[in-house]
């Protein structure tokens, strides 16, 4: 690993995107990273690697942080751009990304406080081989489906006769469909339960995230009812698509899959 | 922003090339390791918290709590929506009322005045 290459004009700071052991350095060419210009590039630290580029300090202070994360654009930017260069890496083997805006003052700085944490790194390394992380989505329809024929409120001998029968049939109404939304409610819950255990037993390890609500996903027709995330050993994930497939067919919800993601959700302490 | 869905030698073994933002995000913002850095940048500042939101990053945790969130976020399912239906239903009836009302009044005032003060007796 050579130690200044594109090192640009000025004061830099080293951005470190991950932490691997072996780096074969093909994988990032081409990768914009952070800073237009400066090499994504590998920094030995010892037995690690850390998959580092060298960016301009004056546009990575903490105020600049602050500005950047503040924009929706540039926070896009910069969270698609961290990801991609940590993907890129996992190409060569288990890869321990770090949180986003993790910076030092230079490569003799970062190599240093990586090196400090050598032990830790190892650890989560040796826990993440031959694994990955495997999103979990489940969705049911929005609505809850009114019921058709209201069956409790058609026991009524000779209902025709004005008010009393007009008023009875509104309540039966409303209380038919205040069950069905919350049967509609319940069952949702359940079918959250049930993906969730079905596949917590195929994998190593599983986190709940926050489910994406009707404003984010920007769908009115289908509820998210579990974002859930699962560490996954290499020979399980046919297991795991299997399982999905076959709850689809049980529960009749929509179960989306997204992977294999390097294990981001798993590289902190579990 | 499109520099990673257009990238056409990205490994086929790593990373779904069609993530979406709120996934990136997620797992970009939350997770990774974290150790102490020279610049220190407080990703749960309350500024990033603003924007989180902005995002629409629902803040809940568990099944739960989601349970809870769809219920005030479905329209279908909310207690605004209900109420506004409510509203609806009263207002259509009293329209009703009225013109049953003027109808009576016009065929026979009369006998319409002598239920109502039978009735408040």
């Amino acid at each position: 690993m050579t130690e200044q290459p594109g090192a640009p004009e000025g004061a830099t700071s080293t951005y470190v995107f991950a932490v691997c052991r072996r780096l074969d350095p093909a994988v990032l060419t081409g990768l914009a990273g952070l800073a237009e210009g400066c090499p994504v590039r590998g920094l030995r630290c010892g037995p690690l690697t850390a998959v580092v580029q060298h960016v301009p300090a004056a546009e990575f202070t903490e105020d600049a942080w602050q500005r950047r994360l503040s924009d929706r654009a540039a926070l896009e930017h910069c969270a698609r751009a961290h990801h991609e260069v940590v993907t890129a890496a996992a190409a060569c083997g288990p890869t321990v990304p770090l949180a986003l805006a993790t910076l030092y003052r230079g490569d003799e700085r970062a190599r240093e406080a990586l090196g400090a944490d050598a032990d830790r790194f190892t650890v989560v390394l040796d826990r993440l081989e031959n694994h990955a992380e495997w999103g979990v989505k489940v969705y049911v329809p929005a609505t809850a489906r009114p019921p058709s024929a209201p069956a409790s409120a058609a026991p009524h001998p000779g209902g025709g006769s004005a008010g009393g029968g007009a008023g009875r049939a509104y309540l039966e109404r409303k209380r038919g469909l205040h069950r069905a939304r919350e049967q509609h409610h319940d069952r949702a819950l359940r079918t959250a339960e049930d993906v969730d255990a079905a596949l917590t037993r195929l994998a190593t390890a599983t986190r709940r995230l926050r489910p994406h609500s009707p404003e984010m996903t920007g769908e009115t027709h289908r509820l998210q009812i579990l974002n859930a995330t699962y560490l996954m050993r290499t020979e399980r994930v046919q297991g795991l698509l299997d399982a999905v497939e076959g709850l689809r067919q049980r529960t009749g919800a929509e179960v989306e899959v997204s992977g294999p993601w390097v294990p981001y959700s798993f590289a902190g302490e579990v | 922003m499109t520099d990673i869905d257009t990238r056409r030698d990205a490994p086929p073994a790593h990373g779904p090339n069609t993530s979406n933002l709120a996934d990136i995000l997620e797992r970009v913002l939350d997770k990774g390791i974290v150790i102490a850095g020279d610049i220190k940048i407080d990703l749960l500042d309350i500024e990033l918290l603003t924007i989180r939101l902005r995002l629409f990053v629902a803040s809940v945790e568990t099944a739960r709590k989601a349970g809870i969130d769809w219920w005030e976020t479905d329209p279908a399912l909310s207690s605004t929506a209900a109420r506004d239906e409510l509203r609806d239903e009263n207002r259509r009836l009293r329209e009703r009322v009225e013109a049953l009302e003027s109808a009576e009044n016009g065929d026979a005032p009369s006998a319409r005045a002598k239920d109502t003060a039978g009735a408040g007796t």
